[in-house]
């Protein structure tokens, strides 16, 4: 008994050890997040929720996300605050974990909810925004998704509204863009069990058959962390196409995608979505050379000149130990400002008034990833800078390629 | 033909790495009868060793695979931490159900705890190149020397933990009290420290396929275990767990069924395929292809 | 005599379940925050779930891994019919006679479709025992998950709109926010009847021949027992209840993908968890599958929202950032401190419990004098 007792002791000393000399941003994030909710009792504020994948699977993107609103909300509390008609009101910022499951968002979104928050920015990924947009609209919760593209999340005349395009729009522009290079023939390499890739799937082909664009080849594979994709390129390869459509996440593009098609001799170009972003940080050292003709549409460049994505690149970079910010976390900064725009223009922050600010559609926002209105189902019309990779044998960098937009 | 040859070369690449992970199981399984669900992440620790090792191994001047000395050497204390903290307390009261619960628990305290840690993180870590990127071409399709290499070190390996459980003092002694434990701590085997050298030597075997998995595919996240650890479990049941060739034999039977039906049926469904596959075999030979069929005692 | 303790039995269990259902048919009226309502839901599928494997784990003695796989097909099947229904203009308003007939319909047949698929995947798997069943049910399961991904009528906007691997985001059922409190009943009757029905069938001659199995399924082949007969049936009934713990979950989720039950889901509504459930509940106690459902789904709710977790010091908090990791820690402690499980075989008893009430003073005064007695022989 005293022999097992000292063991797990032991064993806890070296988990929380371990835990506790772990000072790193994630960390950091959720007890600010924390820390924030204390101050709730002060007058003279403001309540907004965040949901977001900060544990997890998916949760780097939660992460991003959850530094992009951290960098407004502190921007904009050591501005002031907000000036809501003639008075100023800091914001108070609680973030909730979802880990990334629907069931655990839903839970996050009604103890916000029961804590009183009526504007909630969140959630990251689709299947988690599903989950709470019959929710939102039924208890009358404003809910600015930074990041979740899937089509069925917002719909006319709801409190849900967003701050990236839909995924129709981002196959679109890839179709646009193929055809605009004059590809007629062209292969799609995707994942058939995911919503993200087969719903870039679908909105591709769809905007291909309308571009004379013909798909000679669709490939796909099982799961989005596949790390084998010699076959879907061999016959890629054997169907003689020069252009094919991948979209798929970072961490399974920068390590096994375009190495695995390089290897089988592919050497036309490799197109993906947003999810390419962070490829960079995924390169193996030595692969560095199969890096060409690899190009994706973005939300923005985070080498743009503009003084808004400089000013971002350089307040974030300051806040978070020098990382660059992915599209993820500048979709979340803008998604806060869109909140906060609301909100001054409605001179109130109840849920009602500043879902009606939101809901006009003149009113234009501009932020890190462009300059937009929302449409009627509250989804930006926005371009996209389309990114390419070019390498010059030991390095990998990205440069902007070409701006599309499309009606 | 070319399409054939890759669909042959890519299914003994996974092949030969789900071989390799298999071997470990089958090496715990073998003796203590219990499925180390944590083993896949044992492959993670060896992954993020690496991730951490070789770098510096090539700073230094050396080949980048020595490092896979130090990932053995984390793995193996690791997998006897394991033991000695979670396994050993239960084994003495409890089931096999509780001793499978507690391996679902560490295997769920490593991934998480590596997610905890900054310097690992959920985010995917990229491992160097080990050995390059050459290979031989045919018929227009390529097989890299990795690939070989691989197939190769499973090979010798797996001669090796077959000499080591047949003929040194240890391994029978392992073999003693898979049969029976009560008899052979008659017999004057220290049973704990069998099981702790098991332990050690699976868990040295997952730093091994670390290495070999991440000269493939070189990327290390927290959750790399589960999946790999998953197929790599199917393969050593469908070989005949506890049995060495037979976890080898099961790993390539995987990888290539994989390959061939991601190649020439639907790539959507191949996992389906591959226990379409397992199915089939157990049930045409419950104890799988190179399993001994052990009669029940009433 | 003994009928008469049976009689007084059926009484008190009847009485403490018509308090139940009046309390959650009440919810709205004492003013129970949708929040709560939630959780309930919540718990009382997890309830279910655990107890059907239960059935399979501990009383049949077979470990089966994919038992989210047919929770999949049950939350699937009832969301799909509840559309159909609903599309063809059977009911609008998720009220009335009409829907309540939609409710039951789907809560049958999604417990009947698991079922079916339960004999589909039991009668060739339960030829193979221990791992090797172990990890026959976890490749079903998965396949389960597959295929479900890849049927066009399971994704979008679900039946002929649908669009195969996403997520259903419509769905006949899914009640929101107060709705959830206003059918509060529902689960809690679930709850009730499913339980009762499990407990029935264990105590039935049924049981006691699994249970037979279970010891010595050799013996109980050489007794005459039909082995392969029974094993199936349990399986499917296991099947049959997780299907209805499916419909549960339809009716308190708004859309439905399938991550939420696919092995790498990262929550606790995981086949794995559930086996973790029943195990430290204790295998072969329905009470220990309840209490550990309700009280795992508290731990992992109460480590991400817990206002106590904010008052704890600043590197413990860091910790409790990562629930998982909390919650395998405490997992890994019960199972070394308590590896039967915490009920063991236990079965709670209401009946026992009320009727020694008035026993208790005796009983503490017993306890507490042996302790003192104890200590005083520990001085000396």
């Amino acid at each position: 008994m005293k022999k097992r007792i000292l063991a797990l002791v032991l064993a806890l000393c070296m988990v929380f050890a371990l835990a506790a000399c772990s000072n790193g941003n994630n960390n950091d994030n959720a007890n600010k997040g924390t820390n924030n909710q204390q101050n709730t009792n002060t007058a003279n504020v403001i309540n907004i929720g965040a949901i977001g994948c900060l544990t997890g699977a998916a949760s780097t993107y939660g992460v991003s996300v959850a530094n992009g609103i951290k960098l407004a909300v502190d921007e904009i509390n050591n501005a002031g605050g907000i000036d809501v008609a003639g008075t100023k009101y800091t914001i108070a910022l609680t973030q909730k974990d979802d880990q990334g499951d629907p069931t655990e968002c839903l839970n996050a979104f009604n103890e916000l909810t029961g804590n009183g928050i009526e504007l909630i920015i969140g959630s990251v990924i689709s299947s988690c925004s599903s989950a709470i947009t019959s929710p939102a609209n039924t208890a009358g919760v404003v809910m600015i998704t930074p990041t979740s593209t899937a089509d069925a999340v917002t719909t006319t005349s709801d409190y849900v509204f967003r701050s990236c395009y839909a995924d129709s729009n981002q196959g679109a522009i890839a179709a646009a863009y193929a055809a605009q290079q004059g590809y007629t023939k062209v292969g799609v390499v995707y994942c058939a069990a995911d919503t993200y890739s087969k719903g870039l799937y679908d909105s591709f082909s769809a905007a291909c058959a309308a571009n004379n664009v013909e798909i000679v080849v669709a490939e796909s594979t099982d799961t989005m962390e596949a790390n084998d994709f010699s076959n879907q390129f061999q016959s890629v390869i054997d169907s003689g196409v020069d252009f094919v459509f991948a979209p798929y996440y970072y961490g399974t593009v920068g390590p096994y995608l375009v190495p695995s098609a390089r290897r089988a001799g592919y050497t036309g170009i490799i197109m993906g979505a947003d999810g390419y972003d962070g490829v960079l940080g995924c390169i193996s050292e030595g692969t560095e050379e199969y890096f060409y003709d690899v190009i994706f549409t973005n939300h923005y460049d985070s080498a743009d000149t503009s003084d808004v994505v400089k000013n971002f690149v350089t307040a974030y970079g300051a806040a978070y130990n020098n990382e660059v910010p992915t599209a993820f976390a500048a979709l979340a900064y803008d998604a806060t400002y869109m909140m906060v725009q609301a909100i001054t223009k409605a001179g109130a922050f109840d849920a009602a008034s500043v879902k009606a600010a939101l809901d006009d559609q003149t009113v234009v926002y501009t932020g890190v990833t462009g300059t937009f209105s929302l449409d009627a189902t509250g989804t930006p019309n926005k371009g996209a800078a389309i990114i390419e990779f070019t390498n010059d044998g030991t390095s990998v960098t990205t440069q902007l390629r070409d701006t599309v937009s499309i009606g | 033909m070319s399409a054939f040859l890759t669909a042959l070369f890519t299914g003994l690449r996974l092949g030969s790495i789900y071989a390799l992970v298999a071997l470990g199981y089958t090496m715990v399984y073998g003796i203590i009868k219990l499925i180390n669900f944590a083993h896949g992440d044992f492959i993670m620790v060896g992954g993020y060793s690496l991730f951490f090792v070789v770098p510096i191994v090539q700073r230094m001047g050396m080949p980048g695979w020595l490092a896979v000395i130090v990932a053995v050497v984390i793995c193996s204390v690791i997998g006897m931490a394991t033991e000695l903290i979670a396994y050993r307390p239960v084994r003495k009261k409890g089931t096999n159900m509780t001793a499978l619960i507690t391996a679902i628990s560490v295997s769920l305290v490593l991934e998480n705890l590596a997610q905890a840690i900054p310097a690992m993180g959920p985010n995917p870590r990229v491992v160097n190149s080990i050995f390059g990127n050459e290979g031989i071409s045919i018929a227009g399709a390529s097989l890299s020397y990795v690939t070989i290499i691989t197939i190769v070190v499973s090979a010798v390996v797996m001669v090796l933990l077959f000499t080591f459980t047949q003929k040194s003092k240890t391994g029978r002694a392992m073999r003693a009290v898979s049969e029976d434990k009560q008899a052979a701590t008659l017999m004057g085997i220290n049973v704990n420290r069998t099981i702790i050298t098991t332990f050690g030597i699976g868990a040295g075997l997952a730093g091994v396929a670390a290495l070999m998995y991440l000269a493939q595919y070189p990327s290390v996240t927290n959750t790399m275990g589960s999946t790999l650890g998953l197929y790599a479990f199917i393969a050593a049941v469908l070989g005949g767990i506890g049995s060495l060739p037979g976890a080898m034999l099961g790993g390539f039977v995987i990888g290539i069924v994989y390959s061939f039906s991601s190649a020439y049926i639907s790539s959507s469904l191949a996992s389906a395929f591959v226990f379409l596959i397992l199915i089939i075999v157990l049930l045409v030979k419950p104890t799988g292809i190179l399993g001994k069929n052990v009669g029940e005692k009433v | 005599m003994t009928n008469k303790k049976t009689l007084t039995g059926y009484i008190v269990n009847f009485i403490i379940c018509v308090a139940l259902v009046v309390f959650a048919v009440m919810a709205r009226s004492l003013g129970m925050q949708p929040k709560v309502s939630t959780m309930i839901w919540q718990c009382c599928y997890f309830i279910i779930l655990a107890c059907s494997l239960n059935l399979v784990l501990g009383f049949l003695g077979q470990l089966s891994l994919g038992h989210c796989g047919f929770m999949a097909i049950g939350a699937y099947s009832a969301a799909l019919i509840s559309l159909a229904f609903q599309r063809a203009g059977f009911y609008t308003e998720k009220s009335g006679p009409e829907f309540m007939l939609v409710l039951v319909i789907c809560i049958v047949a999604a417990g009947i479709l698991s079922a079916i698929v339960g004999l589909i995947v039991g009668i060739p798997a339960l030829r193979l025992k221990g791992d090797y069943l172990a990890i026959i049910t976890l490749g079903f399961g998965m396949i389960i998950v597959n295929v479900i991904n890849n049927l066009p009528f399971c994704g979008m906007d679900g039946l002929s709109l649908g669009s195969a691997s996403s997520a259903l985001y419509q769905n006949g059922l899914g009640f929101v926010l107060h709705q959830l409190t206003d059918y509060l009943w529902l689960p809690v009757l679930l709850v009730i009847i499913c339980v009762a029905l499990m407990f029935t069938f264990i105590r039935s001659k049924y049981g006691r021949t699994i249970k037979a199995i279970r010891d010595n399924e050799i013996a109980a082949g050489a007794s005459g027992v039909n082995v392969s007969y029974y094993k199936v049936l349990t399986f499917a009934l296991g099947a049959f209840f997780s299907g209805i713990a499916g419909a549960i979950f339809a009716c308190c989720n708004s859309s439905l993908t399938t991550g939420s039950f696919s092995f790498t889901s990262s929550s606790i509504l995981n086949s794995t968890f559930i086996v973790v459930m029943v195990v430290v509940g204790g295998m072969g106690s329905l009470t220990g599958s309840a209490v550990s459902a309700v009280g795992m789904f508290l731990l992992n709710y109460t480590i991400k929202n817990g206002k106590w977790v904010q008052a704890l010091p600043n590197f413990a908090q860091q910790i409790f950032a990562y629930p998982m990791l909390v919650y395998s820690i405490a997992l890994i402690i019960v199972i070394v401190f308590r590896p039967k499980g915490i009920f063991g075989t236990y079965e709670f008893s209401l009946v026992n419990f009320v009727t020694s009430i008035p026993r208790w003073p005796a009983i503490l005064k017993e306890k507490f004098g042996k302790k003192k007695t104890e200590e005083v022989a520990g001085n000396e």
